[in-house]
């Protein structure tokens, strides 16, 4: 147990800290609430509307494709580091994943999954 | 390093799975709107001939491929071949009574789920057990809210997700624990790195890794998700779900315990054997107030999720192991036809009502029959399946010493009696509101009969599965 005791006294720190800072701050930093101090900054553009707005729920099936297409381009990075070392057995490796990739692919075709309507 | 043919070879049935489930999948795409049954039979096809190499590793060594990653072992393979059995099963109930745009999907799905099952059986390492989990959760999320249009349906997907992903994350930070008091993700390479670990820090991590496994088991406390989800989602899936996947988990329970965790430095037997009777206890007493079939089912699932714990706990025994498996195998043939009557009513009564099985003795004689010889092997009455499950697990509890906790099994059955004959009943002696025979429709009945001869066969001649089941025990620590 004598192991941990960095860590409990560290966490003990960490929260006494977080207490002494946030207390400090509500005695000594006064409140003034404006209504400009609320808004969210933008680079000095004035801000359109909220932020929660309902969005068409097609841009779900819209990025979860492309979610899906981007982590299969990730997993090349690697691959292509050692494509040399894994030799023959790397590239069968790959393209059985691209093939199993490319059937997901019809798949979202075939249902229209790729067609704005 | 490069994997090496062997190793391929080892995992064989699996790529067949994975295989099926992606042409299950393309038949889908290409077949019209109510030729989707076609998709169904040939997954059918395919799992069964899944069974022939399955069945083959039964004459290997255990051996582990993929750099000590993946057993392949008699308790594997088992494990294999009652997933494999218990999806096509689910898969030809399903058929007939299954009107869905996306059926082609749903058989795809179980195939996938099935190929998620069977690694986690023979997952020997942390992150290919903890992918493999997440693997069958995904899919099974999306089994249970299949009906799109049902908002019970919805209601099972979303808690099961929610329940699930909690759980998930639960065990997958004890496993991190484990593998920073280990230094390694192999279990093998684990049980010997953790004899000098700290106690305190073990406890923990076990505790986290049941919360896990527990809710796949469905475990007293991780068991409320299970009536709401069996109640919502595709009866057939409920099926699935009730068999498969506790199975599936208690594979990876036991070799996760039995190999990694001693049990001398974590009394996990003390702490199991409490769970098993209050798991077995809760269950049985929730289930005896239900009317409705698939929530009594849901929680007779959870009082058998506790007998079979029993099985865990007594392992030291000669018969605790094969006992969990005798148990889970004809657990599996007898609560699959149970589902698949509860399919048939549900699908041609539209009730999944207990007191809307009044008559059916004699609309559906043959269904009716089968459903009672179900109930009668839930109870654990002979000639039946379970009855020997439950002969070997107590018979293991009392060679281990746990006495107590075969009293409270007894106790049990003897409860479980009242609601099993409770169908028994309506079906038998309550009058009926109406005579005209029920349809029962050939797959479902094939699958009905397969699951009823299944009970019988283990019931009368239990011998070759005890065999099969010994086999599988012996090989399980390399």
């Amino acid at each position: 147990m004598a192991d941990y005791l960095p860590i409990f006294v560290h966490l003990t720190f960490v929260a006494a800290l977080v207490v002494l800072l946030l207390t400090l701050h509500t005695l000594l930093g006064g409140s003034h609430p404006l209504p400009g101090k609320s808004e969210p900054y933008e680079s000095g553009v004035w801000p359109i509307g909220s932020a929660r707005e309902r969005v068409p729920i097609r841009y779900y099936l819209i990025a979860m494709l492309f979610l899906l297409f981007d982590i299969e381009a990730i997993f090349m990075y690697p691959w292509a580091v050692v494509a040399r070392t894994l030799g023959v057995f790397g590239l069968v490796e790959m393209l059985t994943f691209i093939g199993v990739l490319g059937i997901g692919f019809l798949y979202a075709w075939r249902r229209r999954a790729l067609e704005w309507q | 390093m490069l994997p090496t043919a062997s190793d391929l070879w080892s995992i064989g049935p699996e790529l067949w799975l994975a295989g099926l489930g992606l042409l299950v999948l393309l038949v889908d795409l290409f077949t019209a709107p109510g030729r989707k049954v076609a998709a169904g039979a040939i997954a059918v096809g395919g799992l069964l001939l899944t069974l022939i190499p399955a069945s083959a590793m039964l004459a290997w060594d255990p051996r582990t491929a993929f750099f000590g990653s993946y057993a392949v072992d008699g308790f594997a393979v088992f494990f294999k071949i009652l997933t494999v059995i218990a999806t096509a099963l689910v898969i030809l109930a399903a058929m007939d009574s299954l009107r869905s745009r996306f059926e082609g999907e749903f058989y795809a799905l179980l195939v996938f789920t099935a190929l998620g099952l069977v690694l986690m059986a023979g997952s020997a390492d942390l992150i290919l057990l903890a992918l493999s989990i997440e693997f069958v959760s995904l899919t099974s999320y999306v089994l249970a809210g299949f009906l799109k249009a049902n908002p019970k349906s919805n209601e099972a997907g979303i808690k099961y997700f929610l329940f699930g992903a909690a759980a998930s994350a639960v065990m997958f930070f004890g496993f991190s624990i484990v593998y920073g008091l280990a230094g390694s993700t192999n279990l093998y390479d684990i049980a010997v790195r953790l004899r000098t670990a700290p106690q305190p820090a073990l406890y923990l991590s076990v505790a986290l890794m049941l919360a896990g496994f527990g809710f796949k088991i469905s475990m007293v406390p991780f068991h409320q998700w299970t009536p709401d989800v069996y109640e919502g989602a595709p009866t057939p899936v409920a099926a699935f779900l009730s068999v498969a996947s506790k199975a599936a988990g208690f594979a990876a329970l036991v070799r996760m315990l039995l190999v990694a965790i001693d049990p001398a430095r974590v009394d996990w037997v003390l702490l199991l054997s409490i769970l098993a009777a209050v798991t077995m206890t809760l269950g049985n007493l929730l289930a005896l107030p239900q009317r409705n079939i698939k929530r009594m089912l849901a929680y007779s699932s959870i009082s058998h999720a506790g007998f079979i714990l029993i099985g865990v706990a007594a392992f030291r025994g000669d018969f605790g192991t094969p006992g969990l498996l005798i148990y889970l195998l004809g657990y599996t043939f007898t609560q699959l036809g149970a589902f698949f009557v509860a399919v048939l009513v549900g699908a041609q009564l539209r009730s999944d009502d207990i007191p809307d099985y009044a008559g059916l003795s004699r609309r559906a004689p043959v269904s009716a029959f089968l459903m009672a010889v179900f109930m009668l092997s839930l109870t654990g009455l002979p000639p039946t399946a379970v009855f020997i499950g439950k002969f070997y697990v107590l018979g293991a509890a009392i060679e281990t010493g746990l006495l107590w906790l075969a009293v409270v099994g007894i106790i049990n059955s003897v409860i479980s009696l009242y609601y099993y004959v409770g169908v028994i009943r309506a079906m038998y002696v309550m009058p009926a509101t109406s005579e005209t025979p029920i349809p029962e429709p050939p797959a479902l009945q094939v699958a009905l009969g397969i699951a009823g001869l299944g009970t019988l066969i283990i019931g009368l001649y239990p011998q070759p599965i005890i065999d099969l089941a010994k086999n599988a025990t012996l090989l399980l620590r390399l």
